[in-house]
């Protein structure tokens, strides 16, 4: 997504690879303004969602049960195994190792693409049970947040392509691009915990 | 609006008089913007109180009493005749657009977006707030039908802006011009999506997602008006540091050759 911007990045990276990683914002700086942001806008969420659980506990705790917390917690496991993919992904375009960094970033790619469709499997029988959004405050929640992080996971996706572009076609992989992507991957993966959190295990 | 520039006959020694400033266009655009937020602002707060957004479960002796003031008439007779300076105000973020790096499908997009964001979102709602007050002998059940459509094309359409402001946004992050800052790109994207959490107002009724609730309205609102003042505020500075040469209307009296410098994607 911001492959251009980086263009006059890459002879920095060098020598910043160079020095080591201590000390350096890994990544473009304007994605971690937007990091910071997009953590703010989903704490207010999170504190709206405290507030009404609050005043509705019974109906929060009723609703709650409803969720599928299999489904849950198996996308748990693969964003925080994509995660785990990107960090060695990233070591291994750090390194200069491409085809290891490629090979990373594909099993990345799988997992992340694992999630949106094991949320469809967990969506669509809620859905037709006539589990709607309507159907309550709690269920009004849990579609809007999921349905957000869902977004930056799409989002995420297609960073995640033009980071293995990057990889597979440029010949100086920009690795100032590899991390704002990372950075934005590990973002989601830290969002979802939180909503896993709150939505399904809080009691 | 782009009328303005063609510049009389030059007078020598009055080089620096408004009228030949040759981003007088831009700056009428760009002036346009304050003066239609304020107008909209004392039109719909203190003059209606269309805003901020009744609820949606008000009772119908309420709907009619407030559908039948005579101040939202005279409220939607101001918006009547203000509605023309949505083109004039999006003009300005159009032309720095036009400066980017980037394919003019984005400011295609940007364009219709606002088109149909400004019709879904201000004159639907003009046309059934002013409905109400215009003919006394309309039944409680329309007008409370009026009232809700009013609304629901109010604050149910932030997601025809959505498109518009995307646009804005990735163009921004794309751009190799460095026409506004990169940041303002993604501060765009959280804007743009906290637009789309205008959904549930179409379900909910009352709580913090029917279409006056904390979160559908408060929030999305207050992070709204904080872009806008950002964003204005950039686009003051691109347009300060654009330079002369670069200009469209730059005529061509003083250096035939200044003309040859244009930008990277024109018309």
């Amino acid at each position: 997504m911001t492959d251009v911007a980086e263009g006059s990045a890459t002879d920095v990276d060098r020598s910043q690879r160079a020095a080591g990683a201590r000390g350096h914002v890994p990544g473009d700086s304007s994605m971690w303004f937007f990091v910071i942001g997009d953590l703010l806008i989903f704490g207010v969420y999170f504190v709206g969602y405290m507030y009404f659980r609050g005043q509705h506990h019974e109906l929060f705790l009723k609703s709650q049960a409803r969720l599928n917390l299999d489904i849950g917690a198996i996308n748990t496991v693969m964003l925080l195994t994509s995660s785990l993919f990107v960090v060695l992904g990233t070591e291994a375009a750090r390194a200069g190792n491409r085809a290891a960094a490629l090979q990373r970033f594909w099993i990345a790619l799988a997992f992340g693409a694992a999630f949106p469709l094991l949320k469809m499997f967990e969506w669509i029988p809620e859905i037709s049970a006539g589990v709607t959004p309507g159907k309550n405050l709690f269920f009004m929640y849990y579609y809007v947040m999921t349905g957000m992080h869902l977004c930056h996971v799409a989002l995420g996706l297609v960073i995640m392509c033009f980071i293995l572009r990057n990889l597979k076609t440029s010949k100086a992989p920009k690795i100032s691009f590899v991390e704002t992507g990372a950075t934005y991957w590990h973002m989601v993966d830290v969002l979802w915990l939180v909503l896993f959190a709150l939505l399904y295990l809080m009691r | 609006m782009a009328e303005l520039p063609k510049a009389p006959a030059p007078s020598a020694g009055q080089a620096t008089s408004w009228r030949r400033n040759r981003k007088l266009d831009q700056w009428i655009a760009f002036w346009s913007v304050p003066f239609f937020f304020n107008l909209f602002g004392l039109v719909f707060v203190p003059l209606s109180w269309m805003m901020p957004p009744r609820s949606p479960s008000s009772s119908t002796p309420h709907i009619v009493g407030f559908m039948h003031s005579h101040n939202l008439l005279i409220a939607c007779v101001i918006l009547t005749l203000a509605y023309g300076l949505a083109p004039v105000s999006n003009a300005c973020y159009l032309m720095q657009v036009k400066r980017m790096s980037v394919s003019p499908a984005f400011r295609y997009s940007m364009m219709i977006g606002a088109i149909t964001g400004a019709i879904v979102g201000m004159l639907f709602p003009m046309f059934c707030f002013g409905l109400g007050a215009f003919r006394p002998g309309y039944s409680p059940s329309v007008l409370t039908m009026l009232y809700d459509f009013g609304y629901l094309a109010f604050i149910g359409s932030l997601g025809c802006f959505c498109v518009m402001w995307m646009a804005f946004g990735l163009a921004i992050i794309l751009d190799e011009n460095n026409i506004l800052p990169k940041w303002l790109g993604y501060y765009t994207i959280w804007q743009y999506v906290t637009e789309l959490m205008a959904a549930p107002v179409w379900i909910a009724k009352s709580g913090p997602f029917a279409w006056n609730g904390l979160m559908t309205f408060w929030f999305a609102m207050m992070l709204y008006v904080s872009w806008q003042f950002i964003v204005y505020l950039c686009i003051y500075k691109a347009i300060k540091n654009q330079p002369e040469a670069e200009l469209d209307n730059a005529p061509p009296e003083p250096h035939p050759g200044a003309l040859e410098i244009t930008s990277k994607t024109s018309a």
